[in-house]
């Protein structure tokens, strides 16, 4: 595995890592969502370029209109819990625990 | 909501379920996962509260990084491979991240603190589409990617989630949040065969649909949400009393009701294949679930609960509310077990 695969698997953990870690605001969340997205396109489009393989050019720009998508149901979601709470902090949402 | 845009998403959630069962390429699969994670949102919050909105909120954040890892796992089986047809993986790391994202998406053990948080902030309706269709695009990627899946790692998982779903459902008295535990520690069974068996999967899975519609159906008839109001319907519809009874036995996996029919295929196959330790736990592990049933059944159906000397003297009208297909779904459930031998059609 080359140097740029290792950089941009890299970049994918730390998003996750972000993801999964983030500590108070609901849109770092969103954001590091946006970040494994983005590390997503370029592994993708290093790969199909890389390999010359010229029919499957359109799927990273298929993947970013989809990344697109979830951000902005992501983006509507967070507004409605920033008008029932004026803030996105995630110790908020806690209606629902047993 | 607008009854148009409502046939727009529910038309959206069953195309992108179809799309990701029937298609052949993993780039198509992954557009279906999205489609439906997307007209489903908009469903949970159809009447907005801010209960819908946290558990809309729940549902995006895991079911978007499965997605997303799902998608790494494809990028990396497409640079092992070279190719997007969804057959086995060529890779064992893209392996290891698709049985992740997909057990992320399942609500499998250790994934499966969203599932009954979500299914409580929802209503009954779509509570039930939650735990019944939103299971059927995972489960055919796993079936299909079945050969390659990591042994070790799927049956921990699965054995996992069987206990989780058993003792989690133990403290709970809200209906929903049963139903959720109760569909953990089912997809559990299910994903314990699949590298064995996989036809067992989709005959557990048939049967668990069946039974959680049924389930779901009796509760919408009644309009309840919480053990105590469950527990009232001896003087509402005493009839659908008797039925729930038999309905829960039947999710407890008893003979001689249809829910056996699953546990007894799966522990006989898994006996074939010389391993007795796993179904033995599994079927212990399964009279958890059966205890919650047993207090349900019990609080609805054996006893009259504690109430109010103006609750046991309801005016019995006929009920307007429509619950469909309701007997054809109990007698599915309940008297499926001597049709045992036609689930050959299911290979």
């Amino acid at each position: 595995m080359t140097l740029i695969h290792m950089n941009v698997l890299m970049a994918f953990s730390m998003s996750l890592v972000g993801l999964l870690m983030y500590r108070s605001h609901l849109m770092s969340a969103l954001l590091c969502l946006e970040g494994m997205m983005l590390s997503l396109f370029v592994l993708a489009a290093l790969t199909i370029l890389n390999s010359h393989f010229t029919l499957a050019n359109m799927m990273p720009i298929i993947l970013l209109v989809f990344a697109a998508y979830v951000a902005a149901i992501g983006l509507a979601l967070l507004v409605m819990v920033s008008n029932t709470y004026g803030t996105d902090y995630v110790q908020s949402l806690n209606l629902l625990q047993c | 909501m607008n009854p148009s845009i409502f046939i727009i998403l529910l038309t959206t959630l069953i195309l992108g379920t179809m799309m990701v069962i029937t298609s052949s390429h993993w780039l198509l699969a992954w557009i279906g996962f999205e489609m439906n994670m997307m007209a489903f949102i908009p469903i949970m919050m159809k009447n907005p509260s801010p209960r819908a909105t946290e558990a809309s909120t729940k549902y995006l954040l895991t079911q978007a990084t499965a997605s997303a890892l799902l998608m790494m796992a494809v990028i990396i089986n497409l640079m092992y491979s070279g190719q997007w047809t969804i057959t086995k993986l060529f890779n064992p790391t893209a392996s290891t991240l698709m049985t992740v994202a997909l057990a992320i998406k399942l609500g499998l053990a250790p994934f499966h603190f969203w599932v009954p948080e979500v299914t409580q902030g929802i209503p009954l309706t779509t509570g039930l589409i939650l735990l019944t269709w939103q299971k059927l695009a995972p489960l055919s990627i796993l079936y299909q990617i079945s050969p390659s899946i990591n042994l070790y790692l799927m049956l921990t998982m699965s054995l996992l989630s069987i206990l989780v779903g058993g003792w989690g459902g133990l403290n709970q008295t809200q209906l929903r949040k049963i139903m959720a535990y109760s569909s953990i520690a089912h997809m559990g069974w299910m994903t314990t065969i699949l590298p064995y068996n996989p036809t067992l999967t989709l005959l557990n899975l048939l049967i668990y649909i069946t039974m959680t519609f049924t389930m779901f159906m009796l509760f919408i008839q009644n309009s309840t949400t919480t053990t105590l109001s469950l527990s009232q319907t001896w003087n509402k519809t005493p009839i659908i009393t008797t039925l729930t009874m038999l309905t829960l036995l039947s999710m407890g996996g008893l003979p001689p009701l249809s829910g056996f029919m699953p546990k007894w295929m799966i522990i006989q196959e898994l006996t074939k294949n010389d391993i007795l330790i796993m179904p033995t736990f599994m079927a212990i592990t399964a009279l958890l679930n059966l205890y919650f049933y047993m207090r349900l059944t019990y609080s609805t159906a054996l006893t009259l609960f504690p109430s109010t000397n103006n609750m046991k003297m309801k005016w019995q009208f006929s009920p307007t509310k429509r619950a469909p297909l309701l007997p054809t779904a109990i007698v599915i459930s309940t008297m499926l077990l001597p049709l045992t031998p036609m689930l050959s059609i299911l290979l």
